[in-house]
């Protein structure tokens, strides 16, 4: 019953037009790096971060690009699912239904839930995937070269990326719990894309300023940066369980919103 | 209804909880309880940790540095605010430090024989040999056995600072003494006092603090925040120049950013042979720049230094004052330089003695 339900929402998810063309743009982000990159001057490396080492380096390529991602894409993509989950099924009406139904109203939100984590995950992954096939096509490979400057074997840089999937889509899934709450409130599925996005946005204005640092552990998007430590070697994992956390308390603060208000909503 | 209830009461708890997370996320980790340690005398403590040999651990080293240094893009890390490095070392001398700039990175690696420095900034390497007469350099002549000296160095710093042990610390989850190094009374200084957190059973410091007159803050602080004892995984002492990144010199280096402005105040303020005045914590040391040497400063390293300093003049001449919380250095016009832990006061009655 419950696979069954599972199922059906991803494959409700999958089949709408605009999933399948916000992946179709997802993708074309690895390949766009790679080839930036590639015809790019052959001088030094340059550029910050990740950038730096990119050069002759195609396996940074998938997580460089879920980095950059994860800052504005990537909670775009979250907030436009949860958006369509519960206030696109309202607006459709559709939702009454399953509201009506025999269905648990926990349950409804934990397919939603797991609807969310299930296409998080492939779409993170499939960034990942066509961003080790351009990288490695277009900037070539020798294992992985860390910021540390040490390289790993390929496979250690798998892991690496395996890693790093799994830290983005939480991160994307938490963003994506909040937006649910927010979902679960109204009937106009842009009025969840546009409070999720401001949100983002906002709080990376402020975490630019130094004089609100009290302010800054309480930000999902300070724990951003920090992700970035799976490229060192050994890696710190200090940071990144810190980010984890933080994106954690997120879920559970959006998650159980979205529940209380699913379960005092009145049809 | 019932259930309704109890689903409900069982989401608010989530939110509840996932809030109270963000705020214990938020909160700067405790201290814990001091723990308690059998009393130990002052002088005692100092032996040990100038005779200890600490060996292999690693660790993450965090530095507080309210210092009021301006930022120099060389070292990112002496810059004012919260730096981390990374630190392994095997206790014979090889030794790997990462030291992370926002998300790049710069990873030393003293192999033994070798000392690699990488910079992912601009994928480089510097790879530098140790010369063959290193080692035997490193010994003075009239080699005294570590315990002797150890008494001598705990003598003379009793000479100009009180020693004493206040209490028990626990930094990087290790149980310390925190040894406190007071100036005496007469000392003309800046700083007041200076903690170290020494282990209780590596006798090796694990936190160093600066305090200085009015401030109940640290000025800089130094200090583990975790740390593990024991052997180390071998491959962290070796680095392999990844491929593709330039391999260089440090003297190729030196050539390279001979043109750079920082380089070029250094170059001037190291002068030669440096002067020494005074003794105990309010040491000056002095040194005159050749005159040559003050017109070669560029233009734009000029700009630097008057950014942070100020112009000061007496009856020893005039010059610019550069203080920090802890230190002050004073440049005169004519290439006389002089720097220490101490007011400014100090430094304009020593300046005439430079030769």
């Amino acid at each position: 019953m419950i696979t069954r339900q599972l199922g059906s929402e991803v494959r409700w998810m999958l089949r709408r037009p605009r999933t399948i063309i916000g992946l179709f743009g997802l993708v074309l982000v690895p390949i766009i790096i790679s080839f930036g990159i590639w015809t790019a001057s052959d001088e030094g490396g340059g550029g910050p971060g990740l950038a730096a080492i990119l050069k002759g380096n195609g396996m940074v390529v998938p997580i460089f690009t879920l980095f950059l991602s994860l800052n504005l894409l990537l909670p775009l993509v979250a907030s436009i699912w949860a958006a369509d989950g519960l206030a696109g099924e309202a607006q459709h009406g559709t939702l009454r239904g399953l509201l009506v139904a025999p269905v648990s109203r926990v349950r409804l939100l934990f397919v939603k839930l797991f609807g969310l984590t299930a296409m998080s995950l492939f779409a993170v992954t499939l960034m990942a995937v066509v961003g080790i096939i351009a990288g490695t096509a277009f900037l070539g490979t020798d294992g992985m070269m860390t910021l540390s400057g040490t390289t790993l074997s390929t496979a250690e840089g798998l892991v690496r990326i395996v890693l790093f999937i799994l830290l983005v889509t939480f991160q994307m899934v938490s963003i994506g719990a909040v937006a649910l709450a927010v979902s679960s409130t109204t009937e106009h599925p842009l009025v969840v894309q546009a409070a999720t996005m401001t949100t983002i946005i906002v709080f990376q204005v402020l975490g630019q300023f130094p004089s609100l640092d009290w302010l800054h552990p309480f930000l999902i998007t300070t724990g951003f940066p920090g992700l970035i430590d799976v490229m060192r070697d050994p890696i710190p994992f200090g940071q990144i369980w810190d980010s984890t956390l933080l994106a954690g308390c997120y879920l559970l603060i959006g998650t159980g919103l979205a529940a209380m208000r699913l379960i005092t909503k009145d049809n | 209804m019932n259930n309704r209830k109890v689903t409900l009461a069982a989401a608010a708890a989530g939110v509840l909880t996932g809030a109270a997370g963000l705020s214990l996320l938020a909160m700067p980790a405790g201290a814990g309880q001091p723990p308690s340690l059998p009393n130990i005398a002052p002088e005692t403590l100092v032996e040990q940790v100038l005779t200890s040999k600490p060996g292999a651990f690693g660790g993450t080293v965090e530095v507080d540095n309210k210092l009021g240094l301006p930022s120099i893009a060389e070292i990112p890390q002496l810059a004012d605010g919260k730096h981390s490095a990374r630190i392994w070392t095997d206790g014979n001398g090889k030794l790997r430090l990462a030291l992370p700039n926002g998300q790049s990175e710069q990873t030393i690696v003293d192999d033994g024989t070798t000392t690699w420095s990488w910079n992912s900034q601009d994928n480089e390497v510097t790879k530098s040999e140790h010369k063959d007469g290193r080692k035997d350099e490193a010994k003075p002549d009239n080699a005294m056995d570590p315990a002797t000296a150890a008494k001598e160095i705990v003598s003379k710093t009793k000479e100009f600072s009180d020693i004493s042990v206040d209490g028990t610390a626990r930094v990087a989850n290790r149980a310390a003494y925190e040894l406190v190094l007071t100036p005496k009374a007469g000392e003309k200084t800046l700083v007041r006092e200076v903690r170290i957190a020494v282990d209780s059973e590596l006798k090796m410091p694990l936190r160093v603090a600066v305090l200085t007159n009015g401030t109940a803050e640290p000025v800089g602080q130094v200090g583990f925040s975790q740390i593990n004892v024991g052997p180390q995984d071998s491959k962290l002492f070796e680095f392999t120049p990844p491929s593709g990144a330039k391999v260089t010199t440090p003297e190729a280096k030196e050539e390279q950013q001979r043109h750079k402005p920082e380089i070029g105040i250094e170059q001037a303020l190291r002068g030669e042979n440096p002067q020494i005045f005074g003794t105990g914590w309010d040491t000056v040391v002095g040194a005159r720049i050749p005159a040559d040497a003050m017109t070669q400063v560029p233009a734009e390293a000029q700009g630097l230094v008057d950014r942070f300093t100020k112009k000061v003049s007496g009856n020893w001449g005039s010059g610019k004052l550069f203080t920090t919380k802890v230190a002050t250095i004073l440049i005169a016009d004519d290439g006389r330089v002089v720097a220490g832990a101490v007011p400014e006061q100090v430094l304009f009655d020593t300046i005439g003695q430079v030769k």
